[in-house]
């Protein structure tokens, strides 16, 4: 084909496709149209491989006209691109009525932590900020630990206080996370600083208020110069956190065999705010748990030196707390594994527009 | 234990204006914990004494007495429903115009057709609870017409929470408490009122002969005789405050021990003299049976702690006297036990016998051993008010053949402030201590306490003792909160504490999984309905229920018995629990953390989805926990019923097999419940103890290849028996340069694939970091691959 004839042709093809760009409605017909002409086997991009027929003082002028051509297509395609994409971000700017954004998200089905677990997640996380460390104990535990190195010998009353499982192997099921005291000071000596969650048992008859099996978390610190204003520091401090409200808490005297002096903190009562009211007995205070300075023979049977340190220690009840928390009334709820009770029905059923309990 | 307040005030000055409920708030925070307080108002007046002179029946009412009275002067006829009435006899009176809270005000009146002019008083109208309907009597030294003071009627109690005492033996009595209210309001506390000692110590009079077999379980005993006593009421301010504090008065003899009990925390008792000569203090005869004054004949062992009368037992030592020996209506003289006995010989003869009392209550809290001769003077002093004859038969006569050691405590003070962390000085805790009782002497800087001996025979021997009675007594709210400074220590994590927490967080906050806790014992009828009898674990000694001895060996039985629970109310769920196991023997190695999973859906016929969402799970955790890839092993032994024959792999990771997954077969779901035949669940138990070496380690990321890779697909076609994991072995023996990655894509058995076989596809990954693949490098690898397939026996899936 002359040159001529070239440039008819390519005429041609621009006009028709001049007409199919115009037509495209969307980027990916533009797309295909722009292949059809433009690319290495498109009708104008095939004709570029033709330059070496032409005789080579043509080759100038043909190149010429088939670089303009080519330019001209795209050209229109650029137009053409902007016209369909600036009417695909119109559309897609313009409000729909189809379209709420204030509807819910679409969830996978949640899971959940026990409600004494959350709990204790909870205080271990007040506990590692202070640089305490998270360790664990046996429920099978032994009487030395659980009883004879924590200063409870054999015949002594306070064994009586403890209704204890006791294992016909001679074991028993821990009263208590505090024989971890005694393990901990093993392990790491002093000074030293833990917690200590987990499971205890208590042999006793299970109604709303009383299970047989339930948590708490033992706190131990031993160190040179440990007070008891450091012991209400801390215990003020976390009650604070885990509670996230600021409370009233008292010290007063109690009596446990591994604290000397011992005591029970109590907070101000979370439902009357100390005014007294049913749940506190009309005293205005919840006993929230029993702490105290570890005492000498503790620390002895850790193979601490109490001439050298001192500490304190505490238990609290993280099943208590746990009820507190989430509002559980009935304690047989808390291992029941009635996922009803232990899991908040929107996590299942999905938002929730009236909740009247 | 009960406190009454006006008994209180005997001892020491109470102001009226004090707020018996503010006392008792700091009586809970400086001493023990008061649980309630009560007042006790009876609204009397105008009651007199009044004497019985007839007592007749009522026709037809056998609950009814037609009584006379004398009141003095004049007589009354009244209709009284007093369940014992005796001639003579003098009884709370309440006249026409008189008037309690109970009965409202008394009127003449007319009961079963009789006049009744006046009301004989119920215990319950005038503060003494105990006695309910019966008629409270008043002493022979009081005259019919007498009137009767109210005051004493009106009271308050403060109830102290026992357990809060258990240490304190001195605070089982209302002089102790007193001694904490006195150093409390700083004010003093006033001398016990007891006899003189030297007038019960006669030489003249002879010496009751004591023997003491054991000085170790009593420590001492002393007695006296007395004649002169009878049969008759005891004064009725006495009555009241027994009565205030929950104590039923019987008799001048009982109440007067009682009341000292609850004085001075120490038991008494009175044998009947004329039958008791000397006292042995000795052991039981094994076997022995000897019948308490309840009237129960009880079995000794040979380690019950006996009061014995020419060997002859006339008492439970500390528990409860006999009936042979009790003192009876006619009874003139007694011997008056006082006596000390050691606490955990009580405890166990208690616990032997089934048999608590208030008095071995006390003796179980080892009291002071002083308190014997101390309550004997009590008791004289009391006496002496009430019976006009008495006279001593003996003389106080005291066996003490193993003497209290004195304590002396050394105490710094400095250390003592700086364990409270607060500033007290030496002056203020000199002042603490001497107020209840401990001797102070300051010598270099340094105090030498010495430990009174109601404080001294447990409770308070070292330094640590003695702060606690300087702190509470500084009072706790005035120790200013401090957090502590201390050098930073690393501790090593705790591999059991991190794996849990990671465990938790993968399935319950990632995963969807709920959280249980259960039980860790098995249940019987449970385990009947799974089919299971488990190995031979430890066993409760004392079940919380019958069925429930032997602790759990897995976690399943209980998890599955919480799908049970949870099957009504869901169509699927995902159970989780991470929790302790058991095996048997004495040692608490026997135990491990294991985490069980469960993921249960209603309908037949999805075990194998939930089968491999469930080991999705697993690997995801795995993954993002452990850092490692989980593999299976086609598991051998499935022995429990939960297990499904074939469906179950061992879980592998880092070579170790760390736990089980499986299917339920359908006939353990159908032993459980019919209904869960239309049930699909899967379910996993792993041994975390296993896991803690295990890391996520920063595996070096990969760099973006600098010449574009190739990916090719290839299914092969397997015969369905032959294990994924045998393939993978197969295929790993591939070996080319240019090879860098082979990754499993999915398995499929359908309509295309034909019977007996299943499709696996993989995909290769092959790319050089020097140059892009040329056409011909992935012709050639793709024929390479497939020889190599072939070559292992597998067919190509086109
Ligand atoms: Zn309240």
């Amino acid at each position: 084909m002359d040159v001529g004839e070239l440039q008819q042709t390519l005429d041609k093809l621009h006009q028709e496709a001049k007409g199919e760009l115009a037509a495209a409605k969307t980027l990916d017909e533009l797309r295909s149209v722009r292949s059809k002409y433009l690319s290495k086997t498109g009708s104008v991009g095939s004709l570029m491989g033709t330059i070496k027929d032409y005789p080579p003082q043509q080759r100038g002028e043909v190149g010429k006209t088939l670089n303009s051509a080519n330019k001209a297509i795209q050209d229109l395609v650029t137009e053409h691109t902007d016209r369909i994409g600036s009417a695909e971000v119109a559309a897609d700017a313009a409000a729909s009525t189809a379209f709420d954004p204030t509807l819910p998200g679409e969830r996978t089905r949640l899971g959940s932590v026990h409600p004494v677990t959350a709990v204790q997640w909870e205080v271990e996380a007040v506990f590692e900020r202070l640089g305490f460390t998270i360790e664990a104990g046996p429920e099978m535990e032994s009487d030395y630990y659980n009883f004879e190195a924590l200063n409870i010998p054999q015949m002594h009353p306070a064994r009586d206080l403890q209704d204890t499982f006791w294992l016909k192997n001679g074991m028993l099921l821990r009263t208590q996370t505090s024989p971890v005291q005694i393990r901990a000071m093993e392990k790491f000596g002093a000074p030293l600083r833990c917690i200590v969650p987990g499971r205890c048992f208590r042999y006793e008859t299970i109604d709303a208020s009383h299970e047989n099996t339930f948590h708490q978390v033992e706190g131990l610190m031993i160190d040179r110069n440990v007070s008891i204003a450091n012991l209400i520091a801390v215990m003020k401090l976390l009650l604070n956190e885990v509670l996230q409200r600021e409370f009233e808490i008292r010290l007063r005297p109690g009596y446990f065999p591994f604290v000397e002096p011992g005591f029970e903190l109590d907070i101000a009562c979370l439902i009357c705010n100390g005014k007294g009211c049913a749940t506190c007995k009309r005293t205005g205070w919840l006993e929230l748990l029993p702490c105290g300075m570890v005492h000498p023979n503790v620390l002895k049977a850790g193979g601490v030196d109490p001439n050298e340190y001192g500490g304190f220690a505490f238990g609290l009840g993280l099943t208590r707390l746990a009820m507190m928390k989430f509002g559980i009334r009935d304690i047989r709820v808390v291992n029941s594994g009635d996922l009803r009770n232990l899991v908040h029905p929107a996590r299942w059923a999905g938002p929730v527009i009236v909740d009247k309990g | 234990m009960l406190i009454s307040v006006n008994w209180l005030r005997d001892y020491v000055d109470i102001p009226d204006s004090l707020d018996v409920r503010a006392l008792a708030e700091r009586l809970t925070i400086t001493t023990a914990e008061v649980e309630g307080v009560e007042q006790i108002q009876t609204g009397a007046s105008g009651l007199i004494a009044a004497r019985v002179v007839s007592v007749g029946p009522v026709e037809g009412r056998a609950n009814l007495k037609k009584v006379e009275l004398d009141l003095g002067g004049k007589s009354a006829n009244v209709v009284s429903a007093a369940p014992v009435l005796r001639v003579d006899e003098l009884v709370v009176f309440a006249p026409p115009g008189a008037s309690t809270l109970e009965t409202g005000k008394i009127k003449s009146t007319t009961i079963a057709d009789l006049p009744s002019e006046g009301m004989i008083l119920p215990g319950s109208a005038i503060g003494i609870p105990a006695a309910d309907q019966d008629a409270i009597f008043c002493p022979p030294s009081m005259k019919p017409g007498e009137a009767i003071d109210a005051a004493m009627l009106e009271d308050w109690v403060i109830e102290i929470d026992n357990k809060s005492i258990t240490h304190r033996p001195d605070l089982w009595g209302h002089y102790g408490i007193a001694r904490e209210v006195a150093a409390i309001l700083g004010k003093p506390l006033k001398p016990y009122p007891v006899a003189d000692l030297d007038d019960l110590s006669d030489k003249k009079l002879p010496e009751i002969p004591i023997t003491i077999d054991d000085a170790t379980r009593c420590p001492r005993y002393s007695g006296l005789k007395m004649t002169g006593v009878r049969a008759q009421a005891a004064p009725l301010w006495m009555q009241t405050r027994l009565g205030h504090v929950g104590l039923r008065p019987i008799d001048c003899l009982v109440d007067l021990t009682n009341y000292i009990m609850a004085d001075l925390g120490q038991p008494m008792h009175a044998f009947d003299g004329s039958r008791i000569e000397g006292i042995e203090v000795g052991l039981a005869n094994d076997g022995e049976t000897f019948t308490t004054l309840d009237g129960v004949e009880r079995k000794l062992s040979g380690e019950a702690l006996m009061i014995q009368s020419n060997r002859k037992s006339v008492a439970l030592a500390g528990i409860m006297g006999g009936l042979e020996s009790e003192v009876a209506e006619d009874t003139q003289t007694i011997l008056l036990e006082s006596a000390n006995f050691e606490a955990s010989g009580i405890r166990k003869t208690c616990a032997a016998i089934g048999l608590r009392t208030d008095a071995s209550a006390r003796f179980e809290k080892s009291l002071d051993p002083n308190n014997t001769v101390l309550s004997i003077q009590r008791f004289v002093k009391l006496a002496s008010a009430e019976f006009p004859d008495l006279r001593l038969a003996s003389r106080l006569s005291d066996a003490y053949p193993n003497k209290l050691a004195e304590i002396t405590v050394e105490v710094d003070p400095k250390l003592v402030a700086r364990t409270m962390g607060h500033p007290v000085d030496e002056k203020q805790m000199i002042d603490i201590l001497t107020a209840i009782g401990f001797g102070v002497e300051s010598k270099d800087g340094k105090l030498s306490v010495a430990v009174p001996s109601y404080r001294a025979t447990k409770d308070i021997s070292i330094q640590a003792d003695i702060l606690e009675e300087i702190a509470r007594n500084v009072g706790y709210d005035n120790i200013e909160p401090r957090l502590p400074e201390v050098q930073v220590r690393h501790f090593a994590a705790n591999p059991q504490h991190i794996t849990e927490r990671n465990a938790l967080r993968a399935f319950c906050l990632g995963l969807g999984y709920n959280e249980v806790h259960l039980y860790i014992w098995y249940d019987e009828e449970w385990l009947k309905r799974l089919g299971f009898k488990p190995e031979a674990g430890p066993m409760l000694v004392n079940p919380a229920a019958a069925g429930q001895e032997q602790l759990r060996s897995s976690l399943m039985p209980g998890l599955l018995q919480a799908a049970d629970r949870n099957r009504f109310h869901a169509d699927a769920f995902k159970l989780c629990e991470v929790g302790t196991v058991f095996k048997e023997g004495p040692d608490s190695k026997n135990q491990s953390r294991h985490l069980g999973l469960i993921s249960a859906r209603r309908g037949k016929g999805a075990d194998d989805e939930l089968f491999a969402t469930l080991k999705g799970d697993l690997e995801t955790w795995a993954w993002q926990m452990l850092g490692c890839e989980l593999q299976y092993e086609h598991a051998k032994d499935t022995a429990t019923p939960w297990t499904h024959e074939h469906k179950t792999a061992n879980i592998v990771a880092n070579g170790t097999s760390i736990g089980t997954v499986s299917v339920c077969p359908l006939a353990m779901r159908r032993n459980i419940d019919e209904h869960l035949s239309a049930w699909s669940i899967a379910w996993a138990e792993i041994n975390l103890d296993q896991l803690h070496d295990f890391r996520v380690e920063s595996k070096p990321l990969r760099r973006v290849p600098e010449f574009p890779e190739v990916e090719l697909d290839f299914s092969l076609l397997i015969d369905a028996t032959s294990p994924y994991a045998a393939v993978n072995d197969n295929l790993a023996r591939f070996d080319d340069p240019l090879l860098r990655r082979i990754t499993y894509v999915g398995a499929y058995e359908g309509k295309s694939v034909p019977a007996g076989k299943r499709s696996l596809t993989y995909r290769v990954l092959f790319g050089s970091p020097e140059r892009t693949l040329a056409e011909d490098d992935v012709n050639a690898l793709k024929t390479s691959f497939e020889k190599h397939i072939g070559g292992c026996g597998y067919e190509l899936r086109r």
